[in-house]
């Protein structure tokens, strides 16, 4: 591992923290693949179903139904209205049980309150809404004591139903907030279809109101995910396998954070046409200017022809790619910018765009091509195993490198938006320094992989090693969230 | 159509000619066609505003999901107001959105339209042009609007050099209507109108 000390002593970091990262658990092979309390990644979630859901939910009811004494439905209602913050409700309701009740449209305000007719209690009561008589039994009403037939309520929710709408259906007086709580609704549905549907969209809406809870974006999957704190933290489903931020629910974005990622992505969108020449699959080599294809993820290049080495990037020598100072990463502002004109400045913000933009991308495709790689070394492996060459555990360490490859690369992806905002000085430095042996380290993974049977098991495990290390301290220094 | 929303504008349109405003002539309804699928509104522009003097057309169409959803009001006749849109007549009314209730009626739709002639929210717009104007030279918005009441809603008097303006557009081939919404939209500006015409 020596050969991949840092060279310059001046950058704060320390090879010895290294073991910190991964706790005493610490003994090799597949314990770096789990996240562990030190990794600053490590986020505690659990992934649940409806039914598991349901259950966390109807507990927080009952708690607070029995602490206030209020009915579980009114509970309910209460929660959704307070983002499922029970202390705060319970503290509010003892100081002002009416403040809290109005406020959550739970009941009306004291002075609004229908008037109740009294003496024309033995009068007939008319229905607002549809103008007919309504009969005692078959009168239907909120805590307000607005009176409407319970045909109308239930034709009023089947309307409100079909349009999305369950948790927030209102009582049908002019200027009545109050809210129609779910034992209300429920009963009055006549079709099962819509009881369904009902059922359906609050269970929706009590989620996300959850701080603690999300849905997962995977397509088709009901898993929800919870978490004790609502951070920008990785979150892998365990049902569908897909990755994303606990806190906007977007493609997992580490280090950058939710802002910052949205703003490029949607720069990238606006932008997307200017980009587009990128897209490029070839180019000559820098020496003898012969067309090379690029089939593989690595972005450490070598012509067939000359031989020469070559950075897919920036098309410059491999080698000073290594342990030199590495500078393909980081876009080299003019310093005279302010005092150019407004066209050259426009020129030089774009110049500047597409150089993070260019990274970003094709570390996007290397991603893609890497996959295709590990389904290679899959079937190879399956072959070599097939043959009586060894068993599945002693290639395993190929495929663990692969994921790992992967792991480490979408990180490095993620670190050029984060570079492309950050502003100039010492932190950035740090950050492209970083930032630069971390792409160096991937590149000789993905370059040992792709040649994985010419190379040595211990090698490339070390590299592995190296690799992860790399990351986590990048991590560890800027990941905020 | 569902029963209960006919019976229901039976009852509201008699409601609406029954009523003290519609004695006034503040508000009056008419019938389009026979099946109160859709109405013909009217609203006075009330006194001590822009609008006042004017008679305001409104198209009202009746969902079959009435009285559950609100009906669908436009204004007809064009009108210079922050919350009505100036091209469309569409309005943005919270009656007319989410804080409709099942018990509301023409006679409350047709009153709240009224009130908003009076006091317009430039803060949750329609039309963004007028309401920066609203709140950015005010004084100009009101003769603007009154400019419009005169030209589109019946109001006898109206602003001679403002007249005079559109006239100077419609001679270079301008529909009047397009001069004058040019010209609104340009603070009366007769050459940011022409360049926002003829660019
Ligand atoms: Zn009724
Ligand atoms: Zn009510
Ligand atoms: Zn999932
Ligand atoms: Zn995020
Ligand atoms: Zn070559
Ligand atoms: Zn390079």
């Amino acid at each position: 591992m020596a050969a991949y000390k840092m060279s310059d002593d001046d950058m704060e970091y320390s090879d010895t923290d290294y073991d910190d990262y991964y706790g005493n658990d610490y003994e090799g092979d597949m314990d770096h693949m789990v996240p562990m309390k030190n990794d600053p990644e490590y986020f505690d979630v659990a992934c649940l179903t409806d039914t598991e859901v349901e259950r966390l939910l109807n507990e927080s009811v009952e708690q607070l139904s029995n602490s206030i004494q209020v009915t579980p439905s009114l509970a309910k209602l209460l929660l959704h209205m307070y983002n499922w913050n029970q202390v705060e409700i319970v503290a509010g309701y003892r100081q002002d049980c009416h403040r809290i009740l109005a406020s959550a449209h739970v009941k009306p305000p004291q002075s609004t309150t229908a008037k109740d007719p009294g003496g024309e209690n033995e009068g007939e009561i008319i229905c607002p809404v549809c103008l007919g008589t309504i009969a005692p039994e078959a009168v239907g009403q909120l805590t307000c004591g607005h009176k409407f037939c319970k045909d109308c309520w239930s034709m009023n929710f089947e309307v409100q139903i079909t349009q999305g709408i369950s948790t927030g259906i209102e009582c049908m007086a002019n200027n009545c907030q109050v809210l129609a709580p779910e034992d209300f609704v429920v009963p009055l549905l006549k079709r099962p279809v819509f009881k369904e549907k009902y059922q359906q969209y609050a269970f929706s809406d009590y989620v996300r109101s959850h701080p603690q809870l999300r849905f997962c974006p995977g397509p088709n999957c009901n898993i929800v995910v919870q978490a004790k704190e609502c951070r920008a933290k990785r979150v892998i489903c365990t049902a569908c396998k897909t990755q994303f931020c606990f806190k906007c629910g977007g493609s997992y974005h580490a280090p950058t954070d939710c802002e910052t990622i949205k703003r490029w992505l949607t720069k990238c969108a606006d932008d997307s046409e200017t980009a587009n020449y990128i897209s490029a699959h070839t180019k000559d080599c820098p020496k003898c200017h012969l067309c090379i294809e690029k089939n593989g993820g690595c972005n450490h290049m070598q012509c067939w022809k000359c031989k020469y080495d070559f950075c897919w990037m920036c098309l410059g020598c491999w080698k000073t790619h290594g342990s030199e100072y590495y500078e393909c990463s980081r876009y080299k502002e003019n310093p005279n910018i302010a005092h150019e004109s407004a066209h050259a400045q426009a020129r030089e913000a774009l110049k500047k765009y597409l150089h993070y933009y260019e990274r970003w991308e094709n570390h996007s495709k290397s991603l893609k091509l890497e996959e295709e790689t590990l389904a290679k070394i899959r079937a190879r492996t399956q072959n070599k195993v097939m043959a009586g060459t060894g068993t599945w555990i002693d290639w395993q360490y190929l495929l663990d490198a692969a994921a790992l490859l992967a792991r480490c690369r979408y990180t490095l992806q993620n670190t050029y938006p984060f570079a492309y905002y950050l502003e100039s000085g010492p932190r950035k430095d740090l950050f492209e320094y970083q930032q630069a042996q971390l792409e160096a380290e991937i590149e000789n993974l993905s370059w040992k992989i792709e040649r994985a049977e010419m190379t040595d098991r211990g090698d490339l495990e070390n590299q592995m090693d190296v690799v992860e290390k790399r990351r986590t301290t990048l991590l560890t220094d800027f990941l905020q969230v | 159509m569902a029963n209960i929303a006919i019976q229901r504008i039976k009852r509201e349109f008699k409601e609406v000619i029954k009523s003290d405003e519609a004695q006034k002539c503040a508000i009056n309804v008419e019938l389009v066609g026979d099946d109160y699928r859709e109405l013909r509104g009217e609203i006075a522009g009330p006194p001590d505003t822009p609008y006042e003097g004017a008679t305001f057309q409104l198209e009202i169409k009746v969902p079959e999901t009435y009285p559950f959803n609100p009906p669908k009001v436009k204004f007809v006749t064009k009108i210079w107001h922050p919350n009505i849109s100036s091209v469309t007549g569409a309005i943005c009314l919270d009656i007319l959105k989410d804080q409709w209730a099942a018990a509301m009626t023409l006679r409350t739709v047709l009153l709240s339209l009224q009130a908003l002639l009076a006091a317009a929210e430039p803060d949750d717009p329609q039309d963004a042009v007028v309401a920066k104007q609203f709140k950015e030279n005010h004084s100009l918005f009101l003769q603007t609007a009154q400019y419009w009441s005169h030209v589109h809603a019946g109001v006898p008097k109206g602003n001679s050099e403002f007249a005079k303006k559109v006239r100077c557009l419609q001679d270079m081939g301008v529909g009047e209507h397009q001069a004058l919404v040019a010209l609104s939209s340009c603070n009366w500006d007769v050459d940011r109108a022409i360049e926002q015409l003829f660019s």
